[in-house]
């Protein structure tokens, strides 16, 4: 069984995970209704942008992200004269797990919104909806689920990130040690008997997660349609 | 009077609409891909039109030239498309409110009207075809348009449902003073619903004028005759249950006998609806054939087109004229010219009845007696 300290690992794991999924998930779907129903080549550099986290090593975007918020860069330095400290700090892990989720997000709410039928958004704005109330009246409850099926992933991805994480926020342990570094620096001292149960514990938080997201979809189905 | 004069551009050809329409419903008619739909997408303002001005009355949805562009959600046209469009995550009663915004007057209007009250609580996943269709009725009427939409609101549902569903349609022509533009292929919904028609071939205007008058319309080109059957007024003579037929007497005094439909009284005028590629051409007299319908006619003229033609026939007695469509090898293989005699072939299955063109009386009647 894990230790008190790795319960503390597992809870700080959970919560960025959560508040950076909670952060992103504004973002992800404003970012794909933009995008849905477009086409061209504005469309086309987006998605590739929106991307690029999913393929690039999880170190070059932590090594980007860095750069951009580290005490030397003018962003880093305005933030920090406003009292925030992303780099090295648990903002940090929040920050780099939520990059790398965002394209999950994205990606899978996109491709919602463009299975609504548009024909069903052009009705709603003839029964007197603009654009943005046929949205969320009409697409989004359609959508729902590819949204919560890309929060979800996003979520996922966001407990097991390793590598923009370890760059950014560093392997600070009770400060920015997730268990993905926790599991890594048990392993690094030899400790591999609590390497292993910390990898159980991933085991079963990814499977909960995604069993639940599944339930859940599943009832909303055979309820509505 | 819905006043149109712009120019769409469409996949395959512009889009070019110059027509007044006055009639309370109006039938837009025409071959698939004539664009119908995007003639009623244009009105809505789902698609953008490149230049020109739609109207109705005086209030202008859009006009090029003025700058005008008033966007959907503020036009007041109501639009039920062919498969109804219910939003599924929502109930009937949900779907019904959507547009409404507090017109609880025509809420409750049109769901006594639509008989759609019991319907209330389940989703548009659990409705008939033609349950679904009085839903989209319902739920553009609750908006208080000022203009209806119907895109073939009858297509996807079998003949006989069709049937029922005309009803609610002719009540809401009747108890809503609201002009509709109604596009079928359908001709016998056309006369039953619409004082005229909006013939459209390849983006154009075909043809503009009464239903029937424009069947006769000279040098209107095959296609836009596609689809188009032969249409005769009638009245029920009598019903032979145990052979399966109901007989009806045209007009001109022919007598056609149907599959049997009891539940139209003996006496009631239904208008016979008779597809051109259902009638039967041959050069002698017919016997041994099952077809219950055989009739003496003189060929009055061919029309021939790649891939089929079109026989027009003047049947014996009365010399009314009918449309068979054949194969060019049949029109040869037959030696087919016009004055040739022959004698065309109906089975009983393939006469429909379509509603009877609705009375002067029942429109000044009381509502809800339009419908039976």
């Amino acid at each position: 069984m894990p230790t008190r300290e790795e319960w503390a690992v597992v809870l700080f794991t959970l919560r960025v995970a959560a508040l950076g999924t909670a952060m992103i998930l504004p973002l992800g779907v404003a970012a794909a209704a933009l995008l849905a129903g477009r086409h061209g080549p504005g469309r086309t550099l987006l998605d590739t942008v929106f991307s690029l986290p999913l393929v690039l090593p999880p170190t070059a975007v932590g090594v980007v992200l860095l750069d951009a918020f580290a005490r030397a860069s003018p962003l880093g330095r305005a933030l920090a004269e406003a009292g925030i400290q992303i780099a090295f700090d648990w903002k940090g892990v929040v920050l780099a797990t939520s990059v790398m989720s965002f394209p999950l997000l994205v990606r899978s709410a996109l491709t919602a919104f463009e299975e609504v039928d548009p024909r069903l958004v052009g009705l709603a704005r003839t029964l007197g909806c603009g654009p943005l109330e046929a949205f969320f009246r009409v697409t989004l409850p359609l959508a729902w689920r590819g949204v919560l099926a890309g929060s979800v992933l996003a979520f996922a991805r966001a407990l097991g990130e390793f590598g923009a994480t370890v760059m950014l926020a560093g392997n600070i342990p009770g400060r920015t040690q997730t268990l993905a570094l926790a599991i890594f620096h048990e392993a690094q001292i030899g400790h591999d008997e609590r390497a292993r149960v910390l990898a159980g514990v991933t085991v079963v938080l990814a499977f909960v997660t995604l069993w639940s997201a599944e339930v859940v979809g599943r009832a909303r189905t055979r309820r509505a349609v | 009077m819905i006043r149109l004069d712009f120019e769409a551009p469409l996949a395959r050809f512009p889009l070019r609409i110059r027509a007044d329409l006055g009639a309370p419903v109006t039938a837009v008619m025409g071959p698939s891909g004539a664009g119908k739909t995007s003639l009623l997408d244009a009105i809505a303002g789902l698609r953008g039109i490149a230049s020109g001005r739609i109207a109705i009355d005086d209030d202008v949805l859009v006009d090029t030239a003025a700058g005008v562009r008033v966007p959907p959600q503020r036009r007041r046209v109501g639009y039920v498309p062919q498969d109804a469009g219910l939003f599924p995550h929502l109930s009937v009663r949900e779907n019904v409110l959507f547009g409404a915004r507090g017109a609880t007057k025509e809420v409750a209007h049109a769901i006594e009207a639509l008989e759609i009250g019991p319907l209330g609580g389940r989703y548009p996943g659990n409705l008939s075809g033609g349950e679904k269709q009085r839903v989209a009725l319902a739920r553009a009427l609750a908006t208080r348009p000022r203009l209806l939409l119907l895109d073939e609101p009858l297509a996807a549902l079998d003949v006989p449902l069709r049937e029922r569903i005309v009803p609610y349609l002719l009540r809401v022509r009747d108890e809503w003073a609201t002009p509709m533009l109604y596009v079928t292929h359908n001709v016998g919904e056309a006369r039953a619903l619409a004082g005229e028609v909006l013939l459209l071939e390849g983006g154009r205007v075909e043809a503009q004028g009464a239903p029937l008058a424009l069947l006769a319309t000279p040098g209107l080109s095959r296609e836009a005759r596609a689809g188009i059957e032969n249409l005769f007024e009638g009245v029920i003579v009598t019903h032979d249950a145990g052979g399966g037929v109901t007989r009806v007497r045209l007009a001109g005094g022919l007598v056609v006998s149907v599959s049997i439909a009891a539940e139209r009284a003996v006496g009631s005028a239904v208008t016979v609806a008779i597809r051109a590629e259902d009638v039967l051409v041959a050069t002698e007299p017919v016997r041994g054939l099952s077809a219950r319908n055989v009739y003496e006619a003189v060929v009055r003229g061919i029309e021939r087109g790649p891939g089929d033609a079109a026989v027009r026939c003047a049947v014996r007695p009365d010399l009314q004229e009918w449309l068979a469509r054949l194969t060019p090898a049949a029109v040869a293989e037959l030696g087919l010219v016009e004055g040739s005699r022959i004698w065309v072939a109906v089975k009983s299955h393939s006469v429909r009845l379509a509603s009877a063109p609705p009375r002067r009386e029942a429109k000044a009647a009381a509502p809800g007696t339009a419908a039976p």
